[in-house]
């Protein structure tokens, strides 16, 4: 199910910084150059609008995303105006939610690897990481598996690996981990709940 | 002149939650710039050419002992008869005659920095050390002429902010400082008939920010 | 929440206790203030005057750690002054229960207690029943062994002056907020309770809210608009998170983990399922068989099978009693039995309680796997301070994730509203999304056990077709996993459900094999309607905010919890002003009723309104909890006071109590002579790995810093803005001093004791010049029932640096 583009923020008036100033009557002249400033909101009347919810606290307040479908860039975000419990407001977190986008070049953004002792960090490619550290979890689960306990009960567990997190994940994110983290036999598996 | 818009700022209903504050940056794309902590929740510790709006925060006890915390949320207040006009002689700065918005053009450049904040009594507008430009809000004037309000008067939560024609905003002014007044005999309106962006408070304006009513 | 956010409108007193809602969920203050417009009043009850008493009409100190001190002050006072809703009381709640003779409360400790297992032998605390097996009553109220007679007996003692004594509130503000609250005591008043970890990061937290949830049932307030106990949770898919069950103690919709006295799916199904003999009592998770059965269908597809006891087997079993909860989790680490380890969207070197433990133990690790979106201190915590590389042979692998608008999927607000969200644009560089992540994590695991390992089955049997056609993840399809599905053509009743077809809703779930669904209470979240989650009607057909065609809340869309307690017994609503639920013409019409059956007056199908519990009723008297049926104040383990004055058990009597070289913890210490604690701050969020990376947040909330009093100022010459050093028995950190006139000194009797409060949002990874987490200093002590760490009272030392 694809989003189609729909005026959740109902921005009115022509396209054009130029219209936009001139018919409320303003001499062209010395704002001419203010009107430059004018080009967010001018691409804002063409952004393909997504929404989306903050990712802080858990209130649930709704967003809207303005995309620059051809620079693929997210140029906007703000509140959602239609969501019945925000209304369109934000605290300081969903205000900045713009600067959680690639926009902010703190973002990572490659797979990193660091080796025992070092004091730096390798790039790695998505595959070798990947790899590498399945060939971890079956080492370990390997080596550490506990079959039965000391009665003699059948347990099936592992406890030489641990797993947090996150409650910043979609539910269609914590259910598969949850699957994949018992089917390994984790029993050490605990997140943002517990503190 | 009493049409155009107005802002009404509540400050019984502000939670100081920086909404505002950071939405004008985000709107604005205005860059975060580099602060340190003084011993307050206040930062930036000013307006400048990069920050139209800081949230002012005042705590003090009162004469009974109890505390008290006052939130602020400074900005340019878009005078009727705007005094950093005074000091311009072209249009640098324009008065937008449908809504009245005071907007700072890219000819502020030329313009004599200290006359133009000695000008204003509220101590606004802000000075781009390198282009010599000068800065503030502007009502968020490319929204609301385009079917929207400003990004700070919507991310408020509490309804502290209010946007809308002027007539309507000096009602509801006039309604909501009666209300105070009953559990607040000091609650008044800053100068409402001066200013497009009008804040009320329910103590001594001193006891909010020092240029709360003017300087 | 039992309620949401929306209906805190309809309240006519907030109390905000344990939660500076104003600054940490600071949209909820849009439905305080319109509550407020109608004439409500707001409570705040803080050791510090935060940015919500600001906006109160009562604020009320309280020393950390004094919270059931205070509510037991308040439960004496509605009960002494008979400020409780009778009917409600008599009724809905099991204040007319009996209770076994073997049960006793003495100088602070309840029969049964075993002072070397530092445990509960709780069959003492059970209820008399009569030869049919259901619980003797006392409609009257009068006999000393009901319940409410010995709620009366055991708060007898909480009176105003030993409460001020303990909490250092003065008398005149306990008894304001006791008497604005106990207004809510009768059937047109509203009364509702914002908390959040102010109450529950605590040795006695389970109990704070319990202390809490007495005073709702007394008082009336749960299942009406505008009461109910509202947990303020603290991240925007915690609730999601802990339905989906990431936590050692649960599985998905909070079913039990298996132990390994449950050698067989039968054993484990008959100890799980809980019985009544009652049968008024609709006992709702009598029907625990049919979601257990589910789920394994869920994991195992068509590998479980009736034989092989649907893949039980195949689940880990903890051993009787063992706890894999954080502190536990982090211990083991430290003592070198945990190698390897995920830390996936989260940041444990920052957010756990006594985190230089945390630091030392994943130097200890063989690998470390750290999902995130930006760099933090728990991926590169080799490079920390006092941390020498050289010496850590810790692998690190940092993978970069998909923030929340480069993916789609729902996410669950407090309110228990699954909310679906759109991906805007992809993430850069590297990075993707989680789901995408984990599906191939595990696709190349299952490759490698391909060839054989040890006990393969349940990798092997995993069912883990959650990818589109193109091989990527496809949250759509694990969603639909979620809700659950037929396994095979079943008829129910009149109507067909063919193989494939999505489960209508949670009643339609079989124990026999025939449905599978990943999580019983999001069963209908996605069904043949479609995405109920993605939905945004604004219709509000009761004007009490309910929104039901906003999203979709579980369980099955009902908004408010426990709404068959808001009707008298011929299903008439208490307030006809705030309906939420209404029998009329052999119907329930308003909220999704809890519970179809008809109100309690029909004799024959009429059913008590709290259908979770196995007896039906409000639990005035709480049997099952690990620290006494009774909320009993005790002192955090590290306190500024002597003794505790309501009786001569100092501490939480059931709490562990780590003993290892890292496990500091010091009392009445002339070196940490302050009360410590710990709060967030509006600009930045959790440990702030997300938000001290923009520049506009770290722009209004710089850098660390503790809020002091300016007596204590004084004390240690401090002045607003100088650099301090905060220390405690754990470890120490430098930040600026923010003297203030919201912290006062407490007046304990003849002590006065200072409190100091720190936010826990900076860390050394940036900026710079920010600061460290508040963390290194708290203790890693938890609550007996939850082991949530005692992050809000500790003793801590203030010192000019």
């Amino acid at each position: 199910m694809t989003m189609t583009r729909r005026d959740f923020l109902k921005i009115s008036g022509a396209v054009g910084a130029g219209l936009a100033v001139s018919s409320l009557g303003i001499d062209m002249g010395p704002v001419k150059a203010y009107a430059d400033e004018l080009k967010k909101i001018d691409k804002m009347k063409t952004a393909k609008q997504s929404t989306t919810i903050c990712p802080y606290c858990a209130v649930g307040c709704g967003l809207i995303c303005s995309t620059d479908t051809k620079a693929k860039r997210i140029i906007n975000i703000e509140g959602d105006p239609d969501h019945p419990i925000n209304e369109g407001a934000l605290c300081a977190k969903g205000a900045a939610l713009f600067q959680t986008t690639a926009d902010n070049t703190n973002r990572s953004t490659k797979v990193l690897y660091r080796a025992p002792n070092s004091d730096k960090w390798q790039e790695k490619s998505w595959d070798w990481a990947l790899t590498e550290i399945a060939k971890r979890v079956k080492a370990t689960r390997d080596a550490n598996f506990i079959e039965k306990n000391a009665k003699g009960q059948v347990v099936n567990r592992l406890e030489a690996i641990a797993h947090v997190g996150s409650a910043a994940l979609d539910n269609e994110e914590c259910w598969p981990l949850v699957a994949m983290m018992r089917a390994l036999g984790l029993v050490y598996i605990e997140h943002q709940a517990r503190i | 002149m009493a049409e155009g818009y107005s802002i009404l700022v509540d400050t019984s209903k502000c939670t100081a939650c920086r909404g505002c504050q950071i939405a004008c940056k985000q709107w604005n794309q205005l860059p975060g710039t580099k602060t340190q902590q003084l011993g307050t929740y206040e930062n930036p510790k000013d307006l400048s050419f990069d920050t139209y709006k800081v949230v002012r925060y005042s705590e003090g006890a009162n004469g009974d002992g109890k505390a008290y915390w006052n939130f602020f949320t400074e900005q340019c207040r878009h005078c009727l008869s705007p005094g950093c006009m005074a000091a311009a002689e072209k249009d640098e700065i324009v008065q937008d005659e449908k809504t009245g918005a005071v907007l700072f053009t890219p000819a502020t450049k030329d313009l004599d920095f200290k006359a133009t904040v000695e000008g204003c009594p509220y101590n606004v507008p802000r000075q781009n050390p390198k282009t010599k430009v000068l800065a503030k809000c502007t009502m968020c004037f490319d929204r609301i002429t385009n079917n929207m309000i400003p990004a700070c008067v919507k991310s408020c939560p509490t309804g502290a902010m209010a946007f809308g024609e002027r007539d309507k905003v000096l009602d509801a002014c006039k309604k909501r400082v009666e209300e105070l007044k009953k559990t607040h005999p000091k609650a008044e309106a800053i100068n409402p008939n001066d200013v497009r962006v009008i804040y009320i408070v329910t103590d001594d304006p001193k006891k909010y920010f020092k240029f709360a009513a003017g300087k | 929440m039992t309620n949401h956010w929306i209906d805190i409108k309809n309240s006519d007193v907030i109390l905000v206790m344990g939660s500076n809602a104003a600054s940490n969920h600071p949209i909820s203050m849009k439905w305080v203030q319109k509550a407020k417009d109608h004439g409500a009043k707001l409570i705040s009850v803080d050791p510090r005057f935060t940015q919500t008493s600001a906006k109160a009409d009562i604020y009320a100190p309280l020393r950390s750690g004094t919270d059931i001190a205070f509510l037991g002050g308040m439960i004496k006072y509605i009960l002494d002054n008979n400020k409780y809703f009778a009917d409600y009381v008599v009724n809905y709640t099991n204040a007319a229960f009996i209770v076994g003779d073997k049960f006793d409360f003495s100088d602070g400790l309840f029969a049964g207690y075993n002072a070397e297992k530092r445990a509960y032998d709780k069959a003492l605390w059970a209820y008399k029943k009569d030869d049919k097996g259901i619980v003797a009553k006392d409609p009257s109220l009068k006999d000393p062994k009901s319940v409410f007679q010995l709620l009366k007996k055991h708060y007898d003692r909480y009176t105003p002056e030993k409460v001020s004594e303990i909490t250092g509130t003065p008398v005149p503000d306990l008894m304001k907020v006791y008497e604005a609250y106990a207004t809510t005591g009768v059937k047109d008043k509203a009364g509702t309770i914002l908390y959040a970890m102010g109450w529950t990061q605590h040795t006695i937290g389970v109990q704070n809210i319990r202390a809490m949830s007495i005073i709702q049932l007394l008082c009336g307030n749960m299942g009406i608009a505008g009461g109910g106990v509202n947990a303020l949770r603290g991240e925007s898919n915690v609730q999601g998170s802990t339905d989906q069950a990431l936590l050692f103690h649960i599985l998905p919709g909070y079913l039990k983990a298996p132990v390994a006295t449950q050698q067989t799916l039968e054993e484990y199904i008959a100890q799980s399922t809980p019985k009544s003999a009652d049968p008024r009592s609709v006992n709702w998770w009598s029907n625990y068989p049919k979601y257990t059965v589910s789920l394994l269908k869920s994991f195992w597809g068509d590998k479980a099978t009736k034989e092989n006891g649907f893949g039980y087997a195949w689940l880990p079993k903890l051993d009787p009693g063992q706890n894999c909860s954080w502190l536990n989790l982090f211990d083991a680490m430290y003592d070198g039995k945990v190698k390897g380890f995920f830390s996936w969207g989260q940041n444990p070197a920052c957010s756990g309680a006594n985190a230089n433990k945390t630091r030392k133990a994943m130097a200890k690790l063989d690998w470390l796997v750290n999902v995130n979106i930006f760099d933090n201190e728990t991926g590169s915590f080799w490079k920390g301070p006092g941390m020498d590389p050289k010496k850590i042979k810790t692998e690190v692998f940092m993978l970069p994730a998909a923030a929340s608008i480069e993916k789609e999927g729902s996410i669950s607000n407090s309110g228990r509203w699954a909310q679906w969200r759109y991906k805007a644009v992809d993430a850069p560089g590297k990075a993707e999304p989680d789901g995408d992540i984990m599906y191939e994590l595990m696709v190349k695991i299952k490759g490698l056990y391909k060839a054989g390992g040890k006990f393969p089955d349940p990798i092997m049997n995993l069912k883990w077709d959650y990818a589109d056609e193109k091989g990527h993840f496809d949250a759509h399809r694990v969603a639909k996993a979620i809700n659950g599905s037929f396994t095979q053509d079943v008829k129910i009743g009149d109507k067909q459900y063919k193989k494939g077809d999505q489960v209508p809703a949670f009643p339609l779930l079989q124990a026999d094999g025939s449905t599978s669904c990943g999580n019983w209470i999001y069963c209908q979240s996605y069904n043949a309607d479609g995405n109920n989650m993605a939905r945004r009607k604004k219709d509000d057909p009761t004007g009490l905010g309910l929104f039901p065609g906003w999203s979709w809340a579980w369980p099955v869309n009902r908004r408010i919890l426990y709404n068959r307690a808001s009707v008298d017994l011929t299903g008439q609503p208490w307030n006809p002003a705030r309906p939420v639920v209404k029998w009329a013409d052999g119907k329930w019409v308003g909220d999704i009723p809890d519970g179809p059956a008809p109100p309690m007056a029909d004799e024959k199908a009429g059913k008590y309104p709290f259908i979770m519990t196995a007896e039906g009723f409000g639990r005035l008297f709480g049997p099952g909890l690990n620290d006494g049926p009774f909320p009993e104040h005790y002192e955090p383990l590290e306190c500024p006071v002597p003794k505790n004055l309501l009786s001569g058990q100092f501490v939480n009597p059931t709490i562990k109590i780590f003993k290892g070289e890292m496990d500091k913890h010091f009392t009445c210490d002339p070196r940490f002579p302050f009360v410590g604690t710990t709060y967030r701050v509006t600009e930045h969020w959790q440990t702030g790995i997300m938000t001290r990376w923009q520049s506009w947040l770290i722009e209004a909330q710089p850098q660390m810093f503790v809020e002091i009093s300016h007596e204590l100022a004084k004390l240690r010459g401090i002045k607003d803005g100088d650099k301090v050093k905060v220390s405690s028995a754990r470890g120490e950190l430098d930040c600026v001093a923010m003297v203030t006139t919201r912290f006062r000194p407490f007046q304990l009797g003849k002590l006065t004791v200072h409190e100091v409060g720190m936010p826990w949002c900076f860390g050394w990874i940036t900026p710079k010049d920010g600061g460290e987490s508040s963390n290194l200093l708290t203790p890693n002590v938890g609550d007996p029932n939850t082991m949530i760490p005692e992050s809000k009272a500790f003793m801590v030392n203030v010192t000019k640096a």
